[in-house]
């Protein structure tokens, strides 16, 4: 395994940042790791790039013990971490921001430099290497501080909020590069509030909020509950207080005459269409639609704050 | 477990001095005390130079030793001002280094540079000694080249009444050689300190600038003639800051960890 975490939790003072993860990723996977604002991502990344000392719990990255008597150094040489903030120096050269990075993992300049050109030409950064990093755009800073994570080649790489800030043409290009990163057979855990590219990047994904809620495939996610597009006559919204009178209330959601109700278990949708009927709905058709990724990780959220 | 490397320090000074380097604003700041400090004596050894028969120096001379030979005030004054100065030359290494250092460990933060830094297989120490190191070496540098400037300055307008070399003497070659970079340690670890608990390298720089007034305080206790500068008093001043830079660097070590700095400002 590239990470196997068993209930690892990281206290600050009396504060729980988060607590019971327990969850592995296999070598070559792209791993999700969602979350919304200060559910403890970026703490968990923090552990197990060894830039914080777990509370408790063990767990290892690519075979390295995490922990206080753990070998940081060894770790921090296997893995690569793009922050969320590029956190590049702005009066160096991309070049000298490189070279600084290659200096500190200790690796041969030379046969670096020929393998991060390469990487440099795929971002569309060639030529610019001797321009300093202040005069960049926020697109090229985000695809430099990705090339600066790979000049030590690292086994398992850590993609915190990699698209945070960007206009959508360079958070397509830093997608597009993560994804070519992940076809490279790389190990890749992506921290992101865009489910839509951890849906087009990910394998599977742990939601995590102040502790795991879940890890599953995104198939399994989504398969999880059932979604019931019902397409009635008029206006569907004037519908949702007949879902509100069933035991199991289920959510949904309206756009026109279009409703989508979310079912946890299949045997509710028969309930469902009786209880519209009954409302006075002039049903069209039913059909059973994919659940979205982001209604099933709302929902995850949702049980949390509830429970 | 993997252990010190001198690679990693070496890459930390590049690039840290590489930073000073292009930072054009930074060094006309660094420049500006050296300046002030090799200016103001010449300007005052000249005024003793240029009317050395002036009663008003016999009754300064007088003021601060009632033994001295009236006929050569103009040389005692000048003789006691170098001496004294020297105090305010030291103001040069404590202050230089709060100005990099500051900017060197409180700008990581500032920039949101810290975290990938700390990403790196970088230790706390080597970053320590790598930042310290590219402080010291600038610091101690325009130090030298200030006490170089000041030597031939005050030969060439001295010379006239002194008719020899009066700097460089044993008590400023000692300070400068010693007792200056005792102090640029000084300043340079009450930099670091403070820059691993403030955010801001401004705040940083203002708070470690604190640590200058001692000094403005001794040399006004000199001008004022209630101290008595002298190698003496200066290897006294030099052994006090020697015990505590060797405080400053347990306090450093145990400051600058990965872990307090990543909680408190990554």
């Amino acid at each position: 395994m590239s990470i196997a975490v068993e209930g690892l939790e990281k206290r600050f003072g009396d504060r729980v940042a988060v607590t019971g993860l327990t969850f592995e990723v296999k070598p070559g996977e792209v791993f999700g790791l969602l979350g919304p604002n200060g559910a403890g991502k970026t703490t968990t990344v923090r552990m197990l790039t060894g830039l914080l000392s777990p509370s408790s719990g063990r767990g290892t990255v690519c075979g390295i013990e995490l922990g206080p008597a753990s070998d940081g150094t060894a770790l921090r040489k296997k893995v690569g971490l793009l922050t969320e903030q590029p956190g590049l120096y702005e009066r160096l050269t991309a070049r000298e921001n490189l070279t600084f990075f290659m200096r500190l993992h200790e690796v041969d300049e030379a046969s670096t430099w020929k393998r991060t050109r390469g990487y440099l030409e795929r971002f569309g950064l060639e030529g610019r290497e001797d321009e300093p990093v202040g005069g960049f755009s926020k697109g090229m800073r985000q695809k430099l501080a990705i090339v600066r994570t790979l000049v030590h080649d690292p086994e398992v790489i850590f993609l915190d909020e990699p698209t945070s800030g960007l206009d959508p043409q360079s958070a397509r290009t830093v997608r597009d590069a993560v994804a070519e990163l992940a076809a490279e057979g790389r190990t890749l855990v992506l921290c992101s509030h865009n489910l839509a590219e951890v849906e087009r990047l990910c394998t599977r994904v742990a939601v995590v909020k102040s502790h795991l809620r879940t890890v599953a495939a995104l198939t399994e996610l989504r398969r999880e509950g059932l979604a019931l597009e019902v397409t009635v006559e008029g206006e569907a919204s004037l519908l949702l207080p007949a879902l509100a009178t069933l035991p199991f209330a289920p959510t949904a959601h309206h756009e026109g005459n279009k409703l989508k109700v979310m079912l946890a278990d299949e045997a509710h949708a028969p309930d469902v269409v009786a209880a519209l009927v009954k409302g006075g709905a002039r049903i069209h058709s039913v059909a059973r639609a994919a659940r979205p990724l982001e209604e099933a990780y709302l929902e995850l959220v949702r049980e949390e704050d509830e429970t | 477990m993997s252990g010190f490397s001198f690679n990693r320090v070496k890459a930390v000074l590049w690039k840290d001095l590489l930073e000073l380097r292009k930072n054009k604003g930074m060094i006309w700041s660094l420049l500006a005390l050296p300046t002030v400090i090799v200016l103001v004596p010449l300007g005052i050894v000249r005024t003793y130079v240029r009317n050395p028969s002036d009663p008003n120096f016999r009754a300064i001379a007088l003021y601060y030793d009632f033994t001295v030979d009236t006929d050569s005030a103009a040389r005692f004054l000048v003789d006691k001002v170098l001496a004294d100065w020297f105090v305010l030359y030291l103001m040069m290494p404590v202050f230089v280094p709060i100005l990099i250092s500051s900017h060197a460990v409180a700008g990581e933060k500032e920039k949101r540079t810290l975290e990938p830094l700390l990403s790196s297989p970088v230790t706390p120490l080597e970053l320590v000694i790598g930042k310290s190191l590219a402080s010291l070496i600038p610091s101690v540098s325009v130090c030298l080249l200030a006490f170089v400037c000041l030597c031939i300055g005050v030969d060439l307008v001295a010379w006239p009444l002194a008719h020899s070399f009066i700097l460089p003497n044993a008590m400023w070659t000692f300070g400068v050689l010693i007792i200056a970079p005792l102090f640029a340690f000084f300043g340079n670890g009450v930099a670091v300190l403070i820059s691993a608990r403030v955010g801001d390298s401004r705040l940083a720089q203002q708070l470690s600038g604190l640590f200058v007034l001692p000094l403005v305080g001794l040399a006004a206790g000199q001008f004022g003639g209630v101290l008595k500068a002298g190698p003496e008093y200066y290897a006294l001043i030099g052994g006090i800051v020697l015990v505590l830079d060797i405080g400053i660097l347990f306090s450093a070590r145990r400051l600058f960890d990965r872990e307090r700095l990543m909680s408190r400002w990554g």
